[in-house]
C-alpha cells in the first residue's frame, strides 16, 4: 500500500540555520541586506514550492556478505546493511519539493547569483524539513533507524530506478530519473529507513 | 461508423480501470500489463467484452505504455493489443463500439526540466501511431498526461501521422493543476489550437473532486468534454488496495458530471465494468446537450491562460534588439541571460505577455529565437508573442512552444497570409492582423477596417476562427502625420464593432520624432484603451506608461477596490524611498566611493558612482583603480573568512552594475585573463561549491565556461577543445562520482594534453587528486583562483 502525503509551503518551516550552514554562514551571522533577500527568496521558494510524499513498506533480509534483499530489488552494500542491522522490514519513501522550485532556481539563474545560491539552500533545507516530517509520521508506534539515501557510503545510484518505481513516483510525485539516475524535480530525496 | 458521426450528438460511454482487473487476474506488481495483449489474449478480450457489455461504446487496447522507450517489441504488442479488442466488439456484436488506441505518458520528463527533448518525445509518440496505424483505429486517446508539453508532442504526432480523431485526457491534482503547473483553462487553449477533437479529465481524483474542473472545461472549451475518474481515492484494508467510492456513488456523481455537460464519461483507476453499468443507467436519461463554441480569445504558457477582451493586456516589448546596441550585442554574442533577464524583469513589472523578437541579419535567427522560446518558457510563467518576419523562424518557434502563443504577425499580403495561416492552423495560436496589404497602409479607418476584414476572410479558408485574430490597426507617428493618432484610434473603434475582433498596438511608435515621448505615449495609450483596445505592446520600465495602465483600469472600473492601483502606487513610493536612503550612510571607512559601493554590494549606489566617476576618468582607469581592487579587497576578505559567501555575491552584483556603466563607453569588452571550463562531474548534482569557484573567478576576471552540474567526460572534453581551453576544473561531492571525476581527467589528458585540470570538492584530497592525474587540487574557492593566476601568469 503506498501512502501519500502532502504540505504546502507554508505549512513546513525551513530551518534557518540549515540553509546558511549550507550557504558557509554561521548561525550569528547578520547582515541586514542579505536578510532582506533571504526573506524575498524565502517568499518566492513558499509561493511556489508543494511538498508530497510517498513511502510504502518492503521486506527486508540479510543475504550471503553485504547482500541485501527488498521486494523490489537486492544489492550488497556494507553500509546500508550496517545501518539496518536488527531490522525486521523497512519502509522506502521519496519526497519532492516540486517540479515548480527548478523553475524558481532556472528564474533566479537568469539574473542573480545571490538569488539563485540562496534560494537553492532554502529549497535544500526545506525539503530536509518535509522529510523530517515525513520521517516522523512514518516511525509513529514504529522503532525504526536513521534514514539512509542512496548514494550515501557505497550505495549504488542505479537501484534510485527501481526504488522510485515501488513507489509509482512518477505518477505519485512527477519524479523521473535521468541516464546518470539525478532526480527531476531536482529537490527530491529517496531513503531507506529501516523498522526493527 | 465513424465516431465522428457520434460526437457531439449524444453522450458517448468510455470504458474504465483496468490494472486492478488485470490485478485480479493475476498480474504480479512490476510486471508489465502491456506483455499481457501477447501472454493472455483472453483475459484481455475478455475484459474488454465486459466492458462493451457494460454499455461502453470506446474501449481502449491495452497499449498504455507501449512505446518504443519501453518495448523492443513495441508491434508485436499493439498488433495483440488489437486483435484483443477487435475480438471482443465482434463478440459482443454492439455496432456502436469503437476501438481507441491508447497512449500514456513516456515516464521521462521533457526537456529542459527533464533530459527528454522535445522532438525524441514526438518522435517516440509517432512510433506508436504509425505501428497502431496498419491496425485502423477508430480513434486515438491520449491519456493521464501529467505535463502540458508531453501532451503537445502526443498530439503533434498523432495528427502528423493520422487523420483520425484524437481526444486528450490530463492528470490534475487536488489544486488544479498538472504535476507540471497547467491550469485546465491553459490545457483548453493549448489543445483546441492543436485541433484535438475531444479534450478532458481523467485518474488522479474522484469524481467528486472533479467537479470544479469539470465546469471550467464546459464553460471554455469548444470541443466535447471527456470526463474518466478513479472510484476515489485509494486505501488498505487487510493489505489489500482497496479504493472509496463505491459504484453506487460514482455513478450519482457522473450523473451530475454529466448534466453539468460532459459529453464523454467513463472511469479509471479502480473502477470496473460495474461502475460503468451504473453509471449508463443512471445517465441514459438525461438529456444530451451539445458542446457550444466558445468566444474567448486565450494564449496560453505552462501554467496559464490569458483572456485577452477581458480588460487590457499588456505585451512587454522589451525583448527586441531595435534601438537597443546592448541587446543587438547580446545576440551577437549569443548571451542567452541577457535576453532571459529581460523577460523576468518585465514579467516583475506586470506585464501580462512577452514579446520575443530576436531578429538581427548577422545571427541565425532560427536557431536563438528557438533557444530564446525555451529558455523563456521555461522560467517565466507568462505567454509568449512570437515576433518574426521568417516563417522557417516561425515554425520553429510555434512548434517548440510549451502552450499557445500569440503570433506576430500576419498581415494583408497574400505572401504573408500564404506563409503564416497555414502554420497558426496547425500549431495553433492567437495571430496578430496587421492593417496593410500590397498597396500600403490606408490612411482611414476604412481602408484598414477593409484589410482586417479580407485578412478575417481568408483565415476562415483555413478554419481560423475569428475569435482568434487579434487586428493591429497600426500606431503611425503623429509628428509626421497629424491625423495619425485619430485614424488609428478610429479604426480601433470601428474594427471592433464592425468585425468583433479584438485588437493590438504597438503604442510607442505614435511619438517617434517628437520630445518626452513617454508623455506623448502614456496618454495615447489611455485614449486607445478607452477607444476599446485590448492589447498594447509597451515598454513596462516606463512608469507614466503603467501610470496609465492602471489609471484606466480603476476609472474603468475593472480594478476593484482600486486594489491593483493602490498596490501599483505604493510600489513606486517604495522605490523612491530605497533610492533616497540607499548612499551609504554607513561606515566611515576610508574609501572611494566606487570601492566602497562594491564592497558593501549596493547596486545602485556602484552604478551612480561608476557614472559619476566616467564623468572625468577614462573607463579603464575606473576598472583598473576602482573595481578590480575592490574585487580584490572583497576576495581577500572571503579568504581572511571576514566576508561571507552572500556578501561576495552582492559585491559581483554591484560590480558587474558598474561594469555596465563602463562598457557603455568603451566599444570592445576588457580583454579577459584567460578562459576556464567549470563543471560538477557526470552522477553529481551538488553545484554550490563549483558556483562560489565560478563567481570568484568572474570577479577575478577571467572568463568562465559554466558547464553546470552532472556533465559528462565528453562533453567537458570537447568544450576544451573546440574553445582551447588550457584550464579545466571540476567539482564533485559525492563519493560514489569521484570516478567519473576519474574518467574526466583521464580523458581530458589525452584529447587535450596540454590542458590542466584542477579538482575540488567535499570528499576529494590531495592524495586523490594525484591519484587520479589531476593537475592541482584546490582545497577552497580562492586556492583554484591562485592557481589559475600562477596558471595564465598573472596576465
Amino acid at each position: 500500500m503506498i501512502n501519500i502525503f502532502t504540505c504546502t509551503g507554508d505549512e513546513i518551516c525551513v530551518n534557518k540555520d540549515e540553509a546558511y550552514r549550507y550557504m558557509g554562514l554561521g548561525r550569528n551571522y547578520s547582515n541586514p541586506e542579505f536578510e532582506r533577500i533571504y526573506c524575498e527568496c524565502l517568499g518566492e521558494y513558499r509561493k511556489n514550492v508543494f511538498y508530497k510524499g510517498v513511502y510504502r513498506e518492503s521486506s527486508l533480509s540479510f543475504g550471503e556478505g553485504d547482500e541485501l534483499f527488498f521486494d523490489f530489488c537486492s544489492f550488497k552494500s556494507h553500509d546500508l546493511k550496517r545501518n539496518l542491522e536488527g531490522c525486521k522490514g523497512v519502509i522506502v519513501f521519496a519526497a519532492t519539493a516540486g517540479i515548480n522550485i527548478d523553475r524558481l532556481l532556472l528564474k533566479y539563474g537568469a539574473y542573480s547569483d545571490l538569488r539563485l545560491m540562496t534560494a537553492d539552500c532554502i529549497a535544500s533545507s526545506g525539503i530536509e524539513c518535509f522529510c523530517d516530517r515525513l520521517n516522523s509520521i512514518i516511525s509513529e508506534g514504529r522503532e525504526t533507524k536513521l534514514r539512509f539515501s542512496l548514494g550515501y557510503g557505497d550505495t549504488q545510484l542505479k537501484y534510485q530506478k527501481d526504488l522510485l518505481s515501488f513507489l509509482d513516483a512518477e505518477k505519485n510525485l512527477g519524479i523521473t530519473l535521468n541516464e546518470s539516475m539525478m532526480m527531476t524535480p531536482k529537490k527530491s530525496v529517496t531513503a531507506f529507513i529501516g523498522v526493527k | 461508423m465513424n465516431i465522428r458521426d457520434y460526437l457531439n450528438k449524444e453522450r458517448l460511454y468510455s470504458d474504465g480501470g483496468f490494472g486492478t482487473l488485470l490485478q485480479a487476474r493475476g498480474l504480479k506488481a512490476g510486471e508489465k500489463p502491456e506483455m499481457w495483449n501477447i501472454t493472455h489474449p483472453d483475459d484481455i478480450t475478455a475484459i474488454h467484452l465486459e466492458y462493451l457489455n457494460a454499455g461502453s461504446d470506446i474501449i481502449s487496447t491495452n497499449t498504455f505504455g507501449a512505446n518504443p522507450l519501453k518495448f523492443d517489441n513495441l508491434e508485436e504488442i499493439i498488433s495483440a493489443a488489437f486483435a484483443n479488442a477487435k475480438r471482443a466488439v465482434e463478440l459482443c456484436g454492439k455496432e456502436k463500439a469503437f476501438i481507441a488506441f491508447d497512449m500514456g505518458p513516456t515516464g521521462k520528463l521533457l526537456e529542459p526540466l527533464g533530459d527528454l527533448p522535445f522532438e525524441r518525445a514526438v518522435e517516440i509518440f509517432a512510433e506508436a501511431v504509425r505501428t497502431a496505424e496498419k491496425f485502423s483505429p477508430d480513434l486515438y486517446i491520449v491519456e493521464t498526461m501529467n505535463d502540458s508539453y508531453e501532451t503537445k508532442a502526443a498530439v503533434l504526432a498523432v495528427k502528423e501521422n493520422s487523420d483520425r480523431p484524437v481526444f486528450v485526457s490530463n492528470v490534475y491534482d487536488e489544486s488544479r493543476k498538472l504535476m507540471t503547473g497547467a491550469s485546465p483553462k491553459a490545457m483548453i487553449a493549448l489543445l483546441e489550437g492543436l485541433g484535438a477533437d475531444a479534450i478532458g479529465i481523467n485518474c488522479s481524483l474522484g469524481p467528486k473532486q472533479m467537479v470544479d474542473i469539470v465546469r471550467e472545461y464546459v464553460k471554455y472549451s469548444s470541443l466535447p468534454v471527456m470526463v474518466c475518474p478513479n472510484a476515489g481515492l485509494p486505501r488498505s484494508v487487510d493489505g489489500k488496495t482497496v479504493f472509496d467510492v463505491d459504484s453506487e456513488e460514482f455513478s450519482d456523481c457522473m450523473a451530475e458530471i454529466a448534466q453539468i455537460g460532459a459529453g464523454i464519461i467513463g472511469g479509471c483507476c479502480g473502477t470496473t465494468p460495474g461502475y460503468i453499468r451504473k453509471t449508463v443507467e443512471k445517465t441514459k436519461n438525461i438529456p444530451f446537450v451539445p458542446v457550444k463554441k466558445k468566444e474567448y480569445t486565450l494564449v496560453s504558457s505552462y501554467t496559464h491562460a490569458v483572456e485577452i477582451g477581458n480588460g487590457p493586456v499588456l505585451i512587454g516589448e522589451r525583448i527586441n534588439p531595435t534601438g537597443k546596441p546592448k541587446f543587438k550585442q547580446a545576440l551577437r554574442d549569443g548571451n542567452i541571460s541577457y535576453i532571459i533577464s529581460e523577460g523576468v524583469m518585465q514579467e516583475e513589472k506586470g506585464v501580462h505577455i512577452l514579446d520575443v523578437n530576436v531578429g538581427l541579419p548577422e545571427i541565425d535567427e532560427d536557431a536563438m529565437l528557438v533557444r530564446c522560446i525555451k529558455e523563456l518558457q521555461t522560467v517565466s510563467a507568462l505567454p509568449l508573442q512570437i515576433d518574426t518576419v521568417k516563417p522557417s523562424a516561425m515554425e520553429k518557434a510555434m512548434r517548440i512552444y510549451n502552450g499557445k502563443p500569440l503570433i506576430n504577425s500576419v498581415n494583408g499580403k497574400q505572401e504573408s497570409m500564404d506563409a503564416v495561416l497555414p502554420l497558426v492552423k496547425k500549431y495553433g495560436g492567437a495571430v496578430i492582423a496587421l492593417t496593410i496589404d500590397e498597396s500600403g497602409i490606408p490612411d482611414t479607418a476604412g481602408g484598414r477596417t477593409a484589410i482586417a476584414e479580407k485578412i478575417i476572410a481568408e483565415c476562415a479558408k483555413y478554419g481560423i476562427d475569428k475569435k482568434d485574430i487579434i487586428v493591429d490597426p497600426l500606431a503611425m507617428t503623429v509628428s509626421s502625420d497629424n491625423r495619425s493618432g485619430r485614424i488609428t484610434l478610429d479604426s480601433v473603434k470601428m474594427i471592433k464593432e464592425k468585425l468583433g475582433v479584438k485588437t493590438s498596438l504597438g503604442v510607442s511608435n505614435i511619438s517617434f520624432g517628437l520630445p518626452s515621448r513617454e508623455t506623448v505615449n502614456s496618454h495615447f495609450l489611455t485614449m486607445a484603451f478607452t477607444s476599446g483596445l485590448d492589447c498594447a505592446i509597451m515598454n513596462p520600465y516606463s512608469a507614466a506608461m503603467m501610470e496609465s495602465y492602471y489609471s484606466y483600469r480603476a476609472l474603468s472600473g475593472l480594478d476593484e477596490n482600486c486594489t491593483d492601483y493602490i498596490d501599483f502606487a505604493s510600489s513606486l513610493k517604495k522605490e523612491t524611498v530605497t533610492v533616497s536612503s540607499s548612499p551609504a550612510q554607513s561606515e566611515s571607512e576610508d574609501m572611494p566611493a566606487l570601492v566602497r559601493a562594491i564592497v558593501k554590494g549596493m547596486k545602485d549606489e556602484a552604478l551612480r558612482s561608476a557614472k559619476e566617476l566616467l564623468l572625468n576618468q577614462e573607463p579603464l582607469t575606473v576598472i583598473n583603480e576602482y573595481i578590480v581592487p575592490a574585487l580584490d579587497r572583497v576576495g581577500k576578505r572571503f579568504e581572511e573568512k571576514t566576508m561571507y559567501l552572500p556578501q561576495l555575491l552582492m559585491s559581483a552584483e554591484a560590480a558587474s552594475r558598474a561594469f555596465d556603466a563602463v562598457k557603455e563607453l568603451i566599444s570592445s569588452s576588457e580583454e579577459s585573463k584567460g578562459k576556464i571550463i567549470l563543471a560538477t562531474v557526470k552522477g553529481d548534482i551538488h553545484d554550490i561549491g563549483k558556483n562560489i569557484v565560478k563567481v570568484l573567478l568572474e570577479n577575478y576576471g577571467y572568463d568562465v565556461i559554466d558547464l553546470g552540474k552532472d556533465v559528462s567526460p565528453e562533453t567537458i572534453v570537447e568544450r576544451a577543445v573546440s574553445e582551447k581551453v588550457t584550464l579545466v576544473g571540476l567539482s564533485a561531492l559525492m563519493t560514489t562520482t569521484t570516478d567519473a571525476m576519474r574518467e574526466t581527467v583521464e580523458l581530458l589528458k589525452k584529447k587535450c594534453p596540454d590542458a590542466y585540470a584542477v579538482v575540488g570538492g567535499a570528499v576529494l584530497t590531495k592524495e586523490y587528486a594525484d591519484m587520479i592525474g589531476a593537475d592541482y587540487y584546490a582545497k577552497d574557492a580562492m586556492e583554484t583562483v591562485r592557481f589559475a593566476e600562477k596558471h595564465f601568469g598573472g596576465k
